[in-house]
């Protein structure tokens, strides 16, 4: 246990140590690629140097992490606790996946400007920022530097007119959902006086909520309901998951996801921990729009991107079930939820970005089809991540499901488990047919399969993914209580200015 | 038998050996050569049988508790363990269970002819799952099972089935997934519920049974919940549609095993459950009454509809949505004939159903038609086979001194008192029966022979032979002599009729009936 005094520049800066090394790391990939951007080779550097970023910047969060570093008095600006730490472990993460499954991709696809790898290191430290934002100020700063980054990663494959399409209409409607979410800071703020989420609540407790204040969390959640995709701030994200070269896009479905619940969660939380009755039912009715919508127009998708879009609507959906109880098992499920959802969806769009073939755009349950016979590791690694996603016993997903449905049911809610349930059913309907393609249908041609090749980067990825879905799945017991633990520290901090 | 038993250490290793040893079976069959899978996995199911058959001796019959107990802690935070234990119930399932795999995986030899290692890695997977299931005492480790046990099957039939075989596939496995998330739901519900009320967060079958009283208000839901998983895997009518599309696309071995053990976990899940959690529900005269109605309309829709059929694999497995109406009359009968009468149709439609699906396997093997109309006097060509079949037939039909007629009689018996205009419908469903299966028989075996094909139709050859014996020897003993099985269950039955009989509401069962009838010479 160390603690952090906040308001010395030693404590924050201890405080921000993966977010500074990161940030620090990303200055330093760019600077070396500006000499050094020519070559496939230059691209492979710029990529193997960046993973080193991710892994410092992990270490910096380890020691926080394993000292428990917590704040001494309030928190200002920035969290210190174990949410923190373990949506800041799940951006890491996604981002070194990210890399790595970018290394054969980039190749193969002739994108060889290694500034992509410094983006992506700036738009993990914004979601850093994002993820440990304590402060509504620092949060709209890392989303921007994050959702700037990503806006330019989304539209990377300039060639490709899908790709710019991606990037403009993300970047459109992703200042759009900025403004609401500044306005709703603004307007928060003109009623607490404060930025500080933890003072915030502290302010807004034991009373009914001002309207202002009320006004500034409805916007507050238009924006986020943005972030996160959720129906019906969901339009963007089929075109842009589909448009954006298939990294970014597993980048988006499971870093900037996670990073943008993290915030979501600590903001309801800490700042809103007493109007629940004004956020819970808009919670609800967003997250069964999500289910619904997400997995009964995922069944009717050709692509497999654009399926695997719905679907991650549909997870958030989910996501969002777990945030209805507004409770620290809640957050616990949502951490745990993100972490299993993040590792499968890394996993299958590395899989999916080994099926295309340089240029082609969609990939189809076609292209699937008879892949067991020629590359059975593949079929079955695909096929432990459609479970997964499916939340089928045995494999992570279905741990997180489990537990969101345990914080849910705990609270005596009773609609959302069922609806989660049958829209799980449902999303069956388009997980099992890519199994299905790939074991129960033959191949077109003996040779249709040829072209399948998962760079060495992206096999490591994707093998550890698919072995700790299966390996949690199977021994969830220590996810399960650090998930817990770090939940319950979510409002600790907070409960000392709770009281009214 | 017993000492020598106890003398290895039996008790202690058994449950966990019987899930273990199939898994561990998998990696010999994978790794293995393609033309070594069937023998591996033959080895491993016999010697799976032969150590499950110690279980016979091991169990104290004059005990209805819970025996073999062991408890790991799995995830000690959330209450759950790695809990199995086995009683009169189970035991049969289990055995039933082992003894059908060998018997599958030798009926698959010439059916399965490409990917065999994987087919048979997958029979040895689902052999786990199915085992698992029986023996599971903590609620979500059955889940776990309940699930689990789709993958196989659902690769089973999409990749070795018939024409339709994706369809049937895909259905088979969200009908079952519906029903049972609707049921973790529910499991979820209770644990929590009676977390508050007690506060103690465990998910052993023992603590959820001894509080599943406070449940209160919820139970009717939960109830449902569990009811709707179950009458899926039954399938009680409406819920049945799933059944005939994936029996009749599912290779042999896949159909065997779906309708000798699958459909079985309903049935059991229902008496180990489904009831005893909720029996103020399941047993009110409003859910009884529905109940009865639709496990008789299952009786006598299954076996109208299997008369017409064309294609001799649905009329069979039309003709198990008739029996398993009989194993659900026979569970709301509540009486301790009637109850263990319904687990011995269990038994005995897992024996006589698995022949014949394994003869219809045979028959399609030799002429790979399945339709009545194609076949017709093959008596005189292939006499053997058809002695076999007519047998097998005669005991699914229930013909007195077969193993059909001992659970079926059981049920009627046991279940008039409560119900007598729904027995005495039921018993219809017994003539039907006779109806179909002797047409059929009729159609197929005698008649003229007019089909030149089936003139050069092959015998049985010797492993077929194989297959068959030990099933006719089981039809045959199930017939003559059930009190050794009836014997065993008694005392496990008899412990599920004490939770549930309070809540009974027919007259007769408040009278303690008297000890197993003897039945047969």
């Amino acid at each position: 246990m160390i603690r952090l005094d906040l308001s010395t520049p030693l404590g924050i800066t201890i405080a921000l140590l993966p977010e500074i090394l990161l940030s620090f790391w990303a200055l330093i990939v760019l600077l070396v690629v500006s000499w050094r951007h020519e070559t496939a080779e230059d691209s492979r550097l710029a990529g193997w140097l960046s993973l080193a970023g991710v892994l410092i910047s992990g270490a910096g969060l380890a020691t926080l992490w394993i000292n428990g570093a917590s704040p001494d008095g309030l928190a200002q600006m920035v969290a210190l606790d174990g949410f923190r730490y373990g949506m800041s472990a799940i951006v890491l993460l996604s981002t070194a996946g990210t890399i790595l499954l970018s290394l054969g991709y980039l190749e193969r696809e002739r994108l060889l400007a290694p500034e992509y790898y410094a983006l992506v290191l700036l738009a993990a430290a914004g979601m850093l920022f994002l993820a440990g934002a304590e402060d509504l100020i620092v949060l709209f700063l890392g989303l921007e530097v994050m959702s700037v980054a990503v806006y330019v990663l989304a539209g990377f494959d300039r060639r490709n007119v899908f790709s710019s399409e991606a990037a403009l209409k993300y970047f459109l409607i992703g200042a759009f959902a900025s403004g609401f979410l500044l306005y709703g800071i603004a307007l928060v703020y003109g009623t607490t006086g404060t930025t500080n989420l933890s003072l915030i609540g502290a302010q807004l407790a034991g009373r009914p909520l001002p309207l202002m204040a009320a006004l500034g969390l409805g916007l507050l959640l238009i924006g986020f309901g943005f972030k996160v995709a959720a129906v019906p701030f969901h339009m963007w994200s089929p075109d842009v998951y589909d448009g954006a070269p298939t990294p970014v896009t597993a980048f988006m479905a499971t870093g900037v996801k996670a990073a943008a619940f993290a915030a979501l969660v600590r903001t309801l939380l800490e700042a809103f921990p007493g109007a629940g009755d004004l956020w819970q039912p808009v919670v609800a009715a967003m997250a069964i729009a999500s289910m619904v919508v997400g997995n009964l127009v995922a069944l009717a998708q050709r692509s497999l991107k654009r399926m695997l879009a719905y679907s991650s609507i549909g997870h958030a959906g989910y996501l969002l079930v777990a945030v209805w109880p507004g409770s620290q098992a809640g957050a616990g499920a949502v951490l745990l939820y993100l972490l299993a959802y993040g590792l499968t969806t890394l996993a299958t769009f590395g899989f999916l970005g080994s099926l295309g073939r340089g240029g082609e755009r969609d990939v189809t349950l076609d292209d699937l089809s008879g892949l067991a016979t020629s590359r059975p590791l593949f079929a079955f690694g695909l096929t432990v991540c459609m479970l997964s996603l499916l939340g089928f016993p045995g494999t992570f997903g279905f741990i997180g499901k489990w537990y969101i449905l345990s914080a849910v049911v705990a609270e005596g809610q009773m609609i959302l488990p069922v609806l989660l349930v049958l829209t799980s059913v449902v999303s069956a309907g388009y997980y099992l047919p890519v199994i299905m393609a790939m074991y129960m249908k033959p191949a077109p041609a003996r040779t249709s399969h040829d072209g399948v090749r998962l760079p060495a980067g992206a096999a490591a990825a994707i093998a550890l993914s698919v072995a700790a879905v299966l390996l949690f799945g199977f021994w969830p017991a220590r996810m399960l209580d650090l998930a817990g633990r770090s939940g319950e520290t979510l409002t600790q901090t907070a409960m000392p200015f709770a009281g009214p | 038998m017993t000492q020598f038993l106890d003398s290895i250490g039996y008790g202690q290793w058994i449950l966990h050996a019987l899930i273990l040893l199939p898994l561990l079976g998998v990696v010999p069959v994978l790794l293995g050569p393609e033309s070594a899978a069937k023998r591996t996995a033959l080895a491993v199911t016999i010697l799976e049988f032969v150590i499950s058959a110690g279980l016979w001796w091991e169990l104290d019959p004059s005990r209805g508790a819970f025996q073999l107990l062991s408890n790991t802690p799995w995830i000690p935070n959330w209450g759950i363990s790695y809990r199995v234990g086995i009683d009169g119930i189970s035991l049969f399932m289990v055995l039933l269970t082992t003894a059908l795999m060998p018997l599958s995986v030798l009926g698959s030899w010439n059916y399965i002819t490409r990917q065999e290692r994987g087919f048979y890695a997958l029979m040895l997977a689902l052999l786990t799952g199915l085992v698992g299931v029986f023996i599971a005492l903590d609620m979500f480790v059955f889940y776990i099972f309940f699930e689990v046990m789709l993958i196989p099957m659902y690769f089973i039939i999409g990749i070795w089935g018939g024409a339709n075989r994706l369809y049937a596939a895909i259905k088979f496995f969200i009908y079952t997934m519906a029903g049972s998330l609707l049921m973790l739901v529910a499991i979820v519900a209770m644990v929590w519920q009676i977390q508050a009320v007690t506060g103690y967060l465990s998910f052993s079958y023992d603590h959820l049974l001894q509080n599943a009283g406070a449940l209160g208000g919820s139970a009717p839901w939960l109830f449902a919940a569990f009811a709707i998983a179950f009458a899926i895997k039954v399938p009680i009518f409406p819920f049945h549609t799933w059944l005939p599309d994936a029996h009749v696309e599912a290779p042999t071995a896949g159909s065997v095993l779906l309708a000798g053990v699958m459909l079985k976990i309903g049935t059991y899940g229902f008496l180990r459950f489904a009831i005893p959690f909720f029996p103020q529900v399941a047993l009110s005269p409003e859910v009884s009454r529905l109940m009865v109605i639709l496990a008789v309309i299952g009786i006598i829709y299954g076996a109208l509809v299997a008369m017409v059929q064309p294609d001799i694999k649905k009329l069979v497995a039309y003709s198990s949505v008739s029996h398993l109406g009989f194993v659900m009359l026979g569970i709301w009968g509540g009486t301790l004939q009637s109850v263990q009468g319904s687990l011995v149709v269990m038994i005995s439609h897992g024996i006589s159903t698995g022949a014949l699906f394994l003869l219809i396997g045979m028959l399609y093997e030799r002429r790979h038609t399945r339709l009545i109309a194609d076949y017709g006097g093959i008596a005189r060509v292939v006499p053997l086979f058809s002695l076999v079949l007519t047998v097998v037939a005669l005991s699914s039909i229930g013909l007195p001194g077969l193993n059909g007629f001992v659970g079926e009689f059981l049920v009627l018996l046991g279940s008039f008192a409560a119900y007598p205009w729904a027995t005495g419908v039921a018993t219809t469903g017994v003539i039907f029966a006779a109806a179909y299966l002797l047409w059929a028989l009729q159609r197929m075996i005698f008649n003229r022979l007019d089909n030149p094909e089936n003139e050069r139709l092959a015998d049985l050859t010797r492993r077929e032979v194989a297959v068959m014996l030990p099933l006719l020897v089981g039809i045959v003993w199930l017939g003559l002599y059930p009190a050794p099985v009836l014997r065993r269950m008694e005392a496990a039955t008899e412990r599920y009729l004490e939770v549930v009989r309070p809540h009974l509401t027919t007259p007769v069962n408040r009278v303690r009936l008297g000890a197993t009838p003897e039945v047969g010479p």
